[in-house]
């Protein structure tokens, strides 16, 4: 009994996903900052090689730097997450979804599927066209690096990965908080001042602790060789699904006992 | 039918239902009455399992709303017609919840041609009137075909042909058999369309019945004009009734009926012009009922729950 329903509830996300204009704007900023920043960065990255210094071009990894437009494309990948149960309790629509499937879990649920599939697809899809643009813009000049080379491969798919990981975190986030512009603060905080407050941290402490950074993460997914205080890229991706799996439990627990 | 089961439901220190029961017996419409910030919304979404109580339940043929597995064939409701996503069409959202209790598309262009929204259904519902966002809401508690519908105050905001064309509308499903229950501010507007009201304020059950019974149960008037006025006001204080002057130099007496004041004038041998029994408006009898709603844990109306 419990599997069509959720198949019904996947349906009924779906339909709501995709016919409010907020999605297919969110995916479009997503796309424009992963592809247009990446070429903006290799495009700087390649006129300045010749004047770079020679330790940071023997540090120089053609991967990562192409991927880095996902960096800003992780606050819009959020926002879709946030804006995907926000917008119910800012219109009331909540209620109706909740009268058409009381049990909440399976909303949760479904709003995850749907969520997480589409992003990581629309991530894969653009994370795959920055790489392959910025190597393009990279030949001839810059070292490039190719699909088959160590750990590239593994780079570009764990990128998408971010992406769509960080899209769910987006709507845990606006699970628990409810409010749109409170749980959009939130998740900014997290990535941007998180790592702020960890420079102020000791030293000892800074080479623990900034690993954790949900943002130091994703470079740690995204670099072909992660350096030597960061996690290398499959524990970076369990500790941020840790974190987006908790978040969800925690959100899940909450729509169950909370007044709608 | 819809059974609400000595519920009590508290937000922080306020209550807003202390103990509540009462049957909404199927196949009739039910009118939902008292004030406003009574209950009744809150009534509405303790049935739905929106909101939970700290006592009690509310079922509807015999289940929670929780235990529904497809609730939208059980149960319609129009709680708040503007609660719809204003950037999606009428249509989208009529087929987004079609999709989440698996029932066709079909049946969602049924339903917008039932209330006359087929021309604007590919319009987004931030664009539509505030009649026009009832009648998407009543579309979509009809999507399910349900035998039981609730609607929270649904003429709130209508305009007059509104509010006769959602009149027509609940006596075509009352006809077909369904359970109805439709909460209101307004008597009147129930003495039109319920065949029977629950009166509740303050969070508490006051009485139920008939809008008929309710009004003749209320204390009537008496109005009376006479040779000597001030002679019969005495003679009816002493009786033990109340008197003021009404209109046109009449007297209208309280607390008793028309018969002891004509007893009372024939003894007195006071010649009598009129005699009127005064019949309470719904909108008197209402404020009576709910006037000192916090003295009333429950009424006679309450005996035959």
């Amino acid at each position: 009994m419990s599997e069509p329903t959720v198949r019904a509830a996947v349906r009924f996300e779906w339909v709501k996903f995709r016919t409010v204009r907020s999605t297919p704007i969110g995916y479009a900023v997503t796309v424009l900052l992963t592809i247009g920043l990446g070429i903006l960065i290799t495009f700087a990255i390649r006129s300045h090689w010749h004047t770079m210094d020679p330790i940071a071009r023997f540090a120089f990894d053609p991967v990562s730097t192409s991927l880095a437009g996902t960096l800003f494309a992780q606050f819009a990948v959020g926002v879709i997450g946030i804006l995907f149960i926000t917008s119910e309790y800012a219109s009331g629509s909540i209620r109706a979804t909740l009268a058409a499937i009381p049990q909440r879990w399976r909303v949760v649920t479904a709003k995850v599927l749907v969520l997480g599939v589409t992003t990581l697809i629309v991530s894969e899809v653009v994370v795959l066209a920055a790489f392959l643009i910025g190597q393009r813009i990279y030949a001839g000049v810059v070292p490039t690096a190719t699909l088959g080379g160590p750990g590239v491969a593994r780079s570009v798919i764990l990128g998408g990965a971010y992406l769509a990981l960080l899209a769910l975190l987006g709507l845990g986030l606006g699970l628990i908080i409810r409010h749109q512009s409170a749980a959009i603060s939130v998740y900014t905080s997290l990535l941007l001042i998180v790592p702020i407050i960890v420079i102020i941290l000791p030293s000892s402490w800074q080479n623990t602790v900034a690993r954790f950074e949900p943002s130091a993460l994703g470079r740690s997914m995204m670099s072909v060789t992660p350096s030597s205080n960061m996690f290398s890229a499959w524990p970076a991706t369990t500790v941020l699904a840790i974190y987006v799996a908790a978040i969800l439990v925690v959100a899940t627990v909450l729509i169950e006992r909370r007044d709608a | 039918m819809i059974v609400v089961d000595h519920v009590t439901k508290r937000y922080g220190h306020t209550v807003a239902l202390r103990d509540l029961s009462f049957e909404v017996p199927a196949g009739v419409i039910t009118g939902f009455l008292g004030p406003n910030g009574s209950g009744k919304s809150t009534t509405m979404r303790v049935i739905m399992g929106l909101d939970a109580p700290q006592q009690g339940r509310a079922t509807i043929n015999g289940k929670t709303y929780r235990e529904l597995s497809s609730p939208l064939h059980e149960v319609g409701a129009l709680l708040d017609a503007k609660s719809v996503h204003p950037g999606r069409t009428a249509r989208n959202h009529l087929r987004a919840m079609a999709a989440s209790n698996g029932i066709s598309r079909s049946r969602c262009d049924d339903v917008l041609e039932f209330v006359g929204l087929t021309a604007v259904a590919n319009r987004r519902v931030g664009e539509f009137s505030l009649g026009m966002s009832q009648r998407l809401g009543i579309a979509v508690a009809l999507l399910g075909d349900p035998g039981v519908l609730l609607f929270d105050e649904p003429i709130n905001g209508l305009d007059p042909e509104g509010i006769r064309w959602i009149r027509e509308v609940f006596r075509t499903l009352a006809a077909e058999g369904r359970t109805i229950l439709v909460s209101s501010h307004l008597m009147s507007e129930m003495a039109l369309t319920a065949d029977q009201v629950i009166v509740i304020g303050r969070g508490s059950f006051i009485t139920r019945g008939t809008v008929d019974d309710l009004t003749s149960a209320a204390a009537q008037d008496v109005l009376v004009r006479s040779q000597d006025n001030a002679r019969l006001a005495d003679a009816i204080s002493a009786a033990g009734g109340t008197t003021s002057p009404g209109p046109g130099g009449s007297l209208q007496v309280a607390v008793l009926d028309a018969a002891t004041v004509g007893q009372l004038a024939l003894r007195e041998s006071i010649a009598l012009s009129e005699l009127t029994p005064v019949r309470a408006s719904l909108e008197d009898v209402f404020m009576e009922l709910t006037a000192s709603a916090t003295d009333y844990t429950s009424s006679p109306g309450a005996a035959d729950v």
